[in-house]
């Protein structure tokens, strides 16, 4: 409990000293002779032609190869899988007798020859077991079955979960997720290629009654799926999201499941996917819908949790960082992952917090107002694009103002926090935790 | 003031009260830490696995059917 406190403090005096060094800045700014503030402001011009480089980069990068990867099939023609391998199905849930019985009855209704649902209760202190056990046996093709073990943290109950399935691909949710029918027959169309190890879904918001919902609807949609298509036409997706995610059994045993040692397990698996020289893909058509936060702080939490969780899997190979060879694409799914979860966010806080101060300490208001109107109207033809491309609802693009005004500032303030306090190395409370206390 | 000025000074404003509203919502989440430290474990979906497991048998072991629990 006391380095629990200590390390909180810690967290709010980075806070502090940012605060403080950036008024130091601008008294100094202010201050300065007008000599210093043309250079900086020099300096000012070139930081925004280097950020809108590699801002366009990024944009026309991700936006071309995701058009690729989704013309690629309608030029190709619809693939069909020639077989539809038994596939087993695992559920890690802790306390979810709330909504695992919406989940449990999304997959009785899977389009599939032969499944095998397995919900493992990770010690869960409410009805989760009660739950699980009432839809045991056999409805029409799917086969459920319940295990109970102690709580031991997602990784450890979907290991569990693997270990007690028995057909040649895993599939791998969450508690709170449901597919539609077509799920696992479009992701195993993927399987046809020997090499492919695993299929990475798409996720979806399901919860858009709130501002703050729809705003993650659309950043689902073209901050996280954009990449994730990108990344697709490469056959090199850097994280199989947790929520929807197909392996091949084989694959999964080569690499021993999943690690327990991060905050990201889904991120971390993947990356041991990559490096054992399988090929992880993604198919949009493999749909799972999820709920969000609706509350800021949650929202704050989850993030910053996705965020550590992910530094600590790069810091785990931190060794291949500078190494592109042997594994050039293992490299490229770390150098990405790096960019889009950490550089990225903290790049486009910096560029936010230097162009609003010269605009208030230089004048250079109209050089603001303008990057940021191009900002926005990237935001929106992609949002256009990526909605386009999911065939979702074109009310969602306007979002994309609101997405742009304060949104992704936002989320990327709490990412350079949660980069801070992971680059710190302050832990996180769970060290000294070999269990929740659950009873 | 024009309107140029005007779309300016909403930009600029807007980037400063979302960097100190994050800030705040930071701040809050951490104090909600120490406030209540169970609760980033149990009331957040995303949040409820994130403990770190060290097993001290092997986990085959700690698995048992709910039919027979």
């Amino acid at each position: 409990m006391r380095s629990r406190r200590r390390r909180i403090l810690v967290s709010l005096l980075l806070v502090e000293v940012l605060v403080v060094a950036t008024a130091v800045f601008i008294i100094w700014a202010m201050r300065a002779p007008p000599n210093t503030q043309a250079f900086l402001l020099r300096v000012m011009v070139v930081s925004l032609l280097i950020f809108l480089a590699i801002l366009f980069l990024r944009y026309f990068t991700l936006l071309w190869f995701a058009y690729l990867g989704h013309t690629e099939r309608s030029v190709m023609g619809e693939k069909r899988a020639r077989m539809l391998s038994p596939i087993s199905i695992i559920v890690p849930a802790f306390n979810e007798a709330e909504v695992l019985r919406d989940a449990l009855r999304s997959l009785s209704r899977l389009d599939y020859p032969e499944l095998e649902v397995i919900v493992v209760d990770d010690g869960s202190t409410d009805d989760t077991l009660l739950v699980a056990a009432e839809w045991e046996g056999r409805q029409g093709t799917v086969e459920f079955k319940a295990l109970t073990k102690s709580n031991g943290g997602k990784a450890a109950a979907l290991n569990a979960g693997i270990r007690a399935s028995k057909h040649p691909f895993v599939f791998c949710m969450d508690a709170d997720s449901m597919l539609e029918s077509e799920t696992l027959r479009k992701a195993m169309q993927q399987f046809d290629d020997p090499t492919v190890g695993a299929v990475a879904g798409n996720v979806k918001v399901e919860n858009r009654g709130h501002l703050i919902t729809k705003l993650q609807a659309l950043e689902y949609i073209e901050g996280l799926n954009l990449p994730r298509r990108a990344q697709g036409f490469i056959a090199a997706v850097n994280i199989v999201p947790g929520p929807v995610g197909l392996f091949r059994r084989e694959a999964l045993e080569e690499v021993g499941g999943y690690d327990t040692d991060t905050f990201a397990e889904d991120a971390d698996l993947t990356l041991k996917l990559v490096g054992s020289g399988w090929k992880v893909v993604y198919e949009d058509r493999a749909i799972a819908w999820t709920e969000a936060p609706e509350d800021w702080i949650d929202l704050v939490q989850q993030r910053y949790r996705w965020t550590r969780g992910i530094l600590q899997s790069l810091k785990k190979r931190k060794g291949l960082f500078l190494y592109p060879l042997p594994d050039f694409p293992l490299w490229l799914s770390i150098l990405e992952m790096g960019f889009e979860a950490v550089v990225w966010p903290i790049l486009n806080v910096y560029a936010h917090l230097f162009f609003a101060l010269s605009a208030l300490l230089f004048g250079a208001g109209e050089l603001l107002l303008y990057w940021w109107i191009l900002l926005t109207l990237l935001d929106l033809v992609a949002a256009f694009v990526t909605v386009s491309m999911e065939q979702e609802s074109l009310s969602l693009v306007p979002y994309a103002f609101a997405y742009r005004f304060f949104f992704i500032l936002f989320l990327d303030v709490v990412k350079t926090f949660a980069a801070l306090e992971e680059l710190f190395n302050l832990g996180m409370g769970w060290e000294k935790v070999r269990r929740v206390a659950t009873s | 003031m024009n309107v140029v000025d005007l779309l300016i000074t909403i930009v600029v404003v807007t980037i400063l009260v979302t960097i100190v509203l994050a800030v705040i919502t930071y701040v809050a989440y951490k104090l909600r830490l120490s406030r209540h430290p169970g609760d980033d474990l149990l009331t957040n979906g995303d949040l409820r696995f994130f403990v770190p497991y060290r097993p001290t048998a092997p986990e085959e072991g700690s698995v048992t059917h709910a039919a027979q629990a």
